[in-house]
């Protein structure tokens, strides 16, 4: 029975000894739901803490990746805070609660969630607002297709997603009437296999153009240019380097400002809770650069519609007819961004089913 | 070891623990120095990760997250526990959480205009009902000889979360939350209180009242004896005119509610609504928390404790070392090929 | 419905179910032999990272391939020996490979994620969509699987020893020996399961890519009652319900695909009720069961 002291003698030990803690402007906590490397949205939030970290002398970066969306992420957090983090990122949608139960639990520590909307005194809540960005995408997509069947791969349908494939609808049906969009959800923001088996059911159908709103680009990319078809990237412009051959454009986040001015505000302990939408005029959104097969005149066409979003231009501006025939917005009409959460439909030349 | 036969007296408790945590700290010592290998191997610090860990625990959060850990296994764990007494091999654990969670979160949404007294109980009960209805079945194929019952929990394992899926992707999918697939919001009156201002909450209670309850009925009561007797030799125990079908579907039904009480308190205290992936595999693991407690009551704790650690480990590394938190299951693995490589051939397991 | 409806079903069913019927066939090899294995997802886990992995380090998914089979051989092989060798109980240690599985391919797969490989290429075939060569390879394989269990005096032997090995200790084999081998030859099928939907399907690795097919394979070995041929058709059936579910959708028309997945399973359970009404098992009588030697 010796060993039981023994053990219990050497736990003691190792907590005697202290590791050298390292003096830290600020310590930032971000958790992913998936790998930094994964070409999209995991990614593009990493570059722009990397980008906060380059812009902060003295900052401490904690991360940690694939973090599933359940209790387990209230652990992860709450470990980043006893490591002394005084700003936490929950980048992944499906994190709020959990975040925000914490901020009650945890006042001196400042809580970014993105893409929901809860809102506390130390709890904000920040995103792009993509839907008028896909404005543009559309319009690349419908000039660039011949079989008119364009193809998207959306992995869970909150309100958002739809939004997006609305406003990708609307961007292509202006330059081209005939276009079509045909939805497949997998269920998951990022499930590999899943995706491959959508990208290819959609090429079955017809499409010569993919575009997606899950977690990571890359497979469906991937299974694109495996089939020589042309593809329009989301979440993060490094995807660009994932399809030599068919790649059009794409949107991508850039976290870096936003992110930047956030831990100088916390620093500087000047943090107000906001709720932060911006897009593409305010730079939160980049456009990717065009690929080599995409003509002088659609890329004109697509800059110049990028132009008018990033003045403010509504895609979601009636009269708008949705896919069952129903009238959504009359002439003049107009569905604000606060709005896109609660869509449940999808505009006429989409096909697929909102509910 | 003496078998919980002989356990008549608290110092006989105390000494059977004591055994089962001697037990617990050499095979754990011997498989930490193995992931410290792998660690090493690696090019990660395996003593800051140890030390790191214990650090975690050691704090009052810590400790009561370990305690919200271990409340579901303590629960699954006796899913399979009470069948084994009577030779029934029970992996249906996973299901029957699923769809203990699944009932009670129909009685949440359904009667949320109950006071939490009377809501809370009816939730539990409806709880216990999902889990007992979805393992009533394998048992009745079992009773009466047509479908082992290993394989037939096994396949009810796929069928439930997706039951689960289509609940909270269609009929009781929220539209308060961009539509994101998970019910409602309980109300207030529906979720378990949590205790301390911690995470803990009493389906930890759940699960030792289920042990003791369990312990009592093996140990001290005619029910206990006759399914051991099962256990032992169920021909010979259906001459002796034991109700040998009557034992093996009531086990059954009692072993699923138990899994289904487990569920309920993960949709109620900790996650307050329904969603899709409810469970990160307790079923599977309280299967692997049984059978490393063997025929011990006290085991159970001690092994679903042992489980809870190696867990806290994995977020304690991932944070301080980037290595992926899947890595820890890693180290139970090797703890428990360790266990497995132990056991000799031909003898009890 | 169109012909092509069907037949973009059809492809990408076989398509997609390709690493479920490597999978499912050496999970059957094994199961013949007495031995359930619980943990083949970890196998195919372990077959898919190392496949992706091996496959980007030299540049050659062939060598992938290879590496994962060898992988998965060596995998099954510890669970071979904890079951066979050392008599351990085979739910908790097919459970605890599991586990293992998990942990060893998140860590050997982890600095891969984002790698970008070139894939098995397609062996194109005029008039039929680009299957790679694992795809093609696989109803042959099933077949041979067939002809080896049924038709040759070690195939009767390795069934034997899953029936009742003191039989086939009695005739003359040695069950244990027996057991080995099948436990190597399921766990090579396993890990090239795993490396098909790494290296050929998705040409990516993520941690738990698998998602479960490890137990659908199980579950099919049931549906096929443990014959290869079956296997075939419920592989087919299996991953038809994910290709059907998705081509509907990008049709245009909605079935709940959670009630479509859940078709496999109830067939499953219903054939189970319906033959064990007979008093027929197909399974093999002394599956589960450890073979002790002659007391």
């Amino acid at each position: 029975m010796t060993k039981l002291p023994m053990l219990m003698a050497a736990c003691l030990l190792l907590l005697a000894t202290r590791p050298a803690q390292a003096e830290s402007a600020l310590t930032v906590g971000a958790v992913y739901v998936g790998s930094v490397n994964d070409y999209g949205y995991n990614q593009a939030m990493h570059e722009g803490l990397e980008a906060m970290k380059a812009a902060t002398p003295g900052l401490t970066l904690l991360e940690a990746e694939n973090v599933p969306e359940t209790a387990e992420v209230d652990r992860v957090m709450q470990g980043m805070i006893q490591q002394g983090a005084k700003l936490i990122f929950a980048t992944s949608f499906g994190y709020q609660q959990f975040a925000f139960d914490l901020s009650k639990r945890n006042p001196d520590v400042v809580f970014e969630h993105a893409g929901g909307w809860m809102q506390g005194p130390n709890f904000g809540n920040f995103f792009g607002a993509t839907q008028a960005a896909w404005y543009p995408m559309g319009v690349a997509a419908g000039k660039m297709t011949k079989s008119n069947t364009l193809g998207f791969v959306v992995g869970v349908p909150i309100g958002f997603a739809i939004g997006n494939v609305n406003a990708f609808e609307l961007g292509a049906r202006s330059v081209n009437p005939k276009a079509q969009v045909r939805v497949v959800v997998t269920g998951s923001w990022s499930d590999k296999t899943k995706e491959t088996a959508a990208a290819n059911a959609l090429i079955d159908q017809g499409a010569d153009v993919l575009t997606m709103h899950v977690d990571s680009p890359a497979t469906i990319i991937r299974a694109a240019e495996n089939h020589g078809v042309l593809s329009i990237g989301f979440q993060s412009v490094a995807a660009r380097a994932l399809a030599p051959k068919g790649w059009i454009t794409g949107l991508g986040f850039n976290w870096g400002p936003f992110m930047t001015a956030t831990a100088k505000s916390v620093m500087a302990h000047e943090f107000k809770p906001a709720m932060v939408r911006e897009g593409l005029g305010e730079g939160m959104l980049a456009v990717a650069p065009f690929g080599a097969k995409v003509p002088k005149d659609v890329q004109a066409l697509v800059n110049a519609a990028v132009e008018k979003v990033s003045k403010g231009y509504n895609p979601f501006t009636g009269p708008i007819t949705d896919n069952k025939g129903v009238v959504r917005l009359k002439e003049g009409e107009s569905l604000g961004g606060d709005k896109m959460g609660g869509l449940d439909w999808y505009v006429a030349g989409v096909i697929g089913e909102a509910k | 070891m003496p078998t919980d036969m002989e356990l008549t007296s608290s110092n006989d408790i105390v000494r059977a623990t004591r055994q089962q945590a001697q037990r617990v700290v050499m095979i754990v010592l011997a498989a930490l120095a193995l992931f410290a290998l792998l660690l090493l191997i690696d090019g990660k610090d395996p003593l800051r990760a140890y030390r790191d860990t214990l650090r975690s625990v050691a704090s009052s959060y810590g400790f009561s997250e370990l305690l919200v850990r271990i409340t579901p296994l303590l629960l699954t764990a006796l899913a399979v526990a009470l069948p084994a007494r009577l030779g029934l091999i029970n992996v249906g654990g996973e299901g029957q959480l699923y769809m203990g969670a699944c009932m009670a979160t129909a009685g949440a949404l359904h009667c949320a205009s109950l006071p939490a007294w009377q809501l809370l109980p009816l939730m539990t009960a409806l709880g216990f009902a999902g889990g007992a209805l979805w393992a009533l079945a394998p048992g009745i194929m079992r009773a009466a000889r047509v479908v082992n019952e290993t394989i037939s929990t096994l396949l009810l394992n796929y069928i439930a979360p997706l039951i689960v899926s289509y609940f909270v992707f269609g009929p009781w999918r929220s539209s308060d939350s961009a539509s994101y697939p998970q019910s409602p919001a309980f109300v207030d009156a529906a979720r378990l209180p949590s205790l301390f201002g911690t995470r803990m909450h009493p389906g930890l209670f759940y699960g030792f009242i289920c042990l003791a309850i369990y312990g009592f009925v093996m140990r001290r009561t005619r029910w206990g004896l006759e399914m051991r007797a099962i256990g032992g030799n169920s021909e010979a125990s259906a001459r002796l005119g034991i109700p040998v079908s009557g034992y093996m579907i009531t086990a059954m039904a009692v072993a699923g509610g138990i899994a289904g009480v487990a569920g309920m308190a993960e949709v109620s205290a900790i996650q307050g609504r329904l969603v899709a992936n409810l469970s990160p595999g307790y079923g599977y693991m309280g299967f692997l928390v049984a059978w490393l407690a063997g025929r011990s009551i006290v085991g159970i704790p001690v092994m679903a404790f042992l489980f809870a650690v190696v867990s806290s480990m994995g977020d304690v590394l991932q944070i301080t070392q980037r290595v992926p938190y899947a890595v820890v299951n890693l180290l139970m693995a090797v703890i428990l090929l360790i266990v497995l490589g132990q056991r000799k051939k031909g003898s009890a397991r | 419905m169109s012909v092509n409806f069907a037949s973009a079903v059809l492809s990408n069913a076989i398509l997609s179910g390709t690493s479920l019927l490597y999978a499912t066939l050496g999970e059957l090899v094994v199961e013949r032999a007495g031995i359930v294995n619980l943990g083949l997802e970890g196998i195919m886990l372990i077959g898919a990272s190392v496949g992706f992995a091996a496959t980007f380090v030299t540049g050659s998914p062939y060598v992938g391939i290879l590496a994962a089979s060898l992988a998965g051989l060596a995998a099954n092989l510890l669970f071979g020996y904890l079951v066979i060798g050392r008599g351990a109980n085979q739910l908790a240690a097919g459970l605890s490979m599991l586990f293992f599985g998990l942990g060893a391919s998140a860590l050997i797969g982890g600095r891969y994620v984002g790698a970008v490989i070139e894939g098995l290429p397609p062996v194109l075939l005029p008039g039929v969509r680009g299957f790679d060569a694992l795809v093609w390879l696989g109803a042959p394989t099933a077949l041979i699987i067939w002809w080896l269990l049924f038709r040759t005096r070690r195939g009767l032997a390795l069934r034997a020893a899953g029936e009742d090995p003191a039989v086939a200790f009695a005739a003359g084999y040695r069950p244990d020996l027996l057991q080995y081998q099948a436990v190597a030859f399921g766990g090579l099928l396993g890990g090239v399961g795993g490396a098909h939907l790494s290296v050929a399907y998705t040409m990516s690795w993520d941690e738990g890519m698998t998602a479960g097919r490890g137990f659908i394979a199980i579950a099919l070995v049931i549906f096929a009652r443990w014959n290869p041929l079956w296997v075939v058709v419920g592989a087919l059936v299996f991953s038809g319900a994910e290709a059907l579910q998705l081509q509907l959708q990008a049709r245009g028309a909605r079935f709940s695909p959670f009630l479509m997945s859940m078709i496999p399973y109830l067939l499953t359970l219903a054939a189970l009720l319906f033959w064990g009404r007979n008093r027929r098992s197909a399974a093999p009588a002394a599956l589960g069961r450890n073979f002790h030697g002659v007391e």
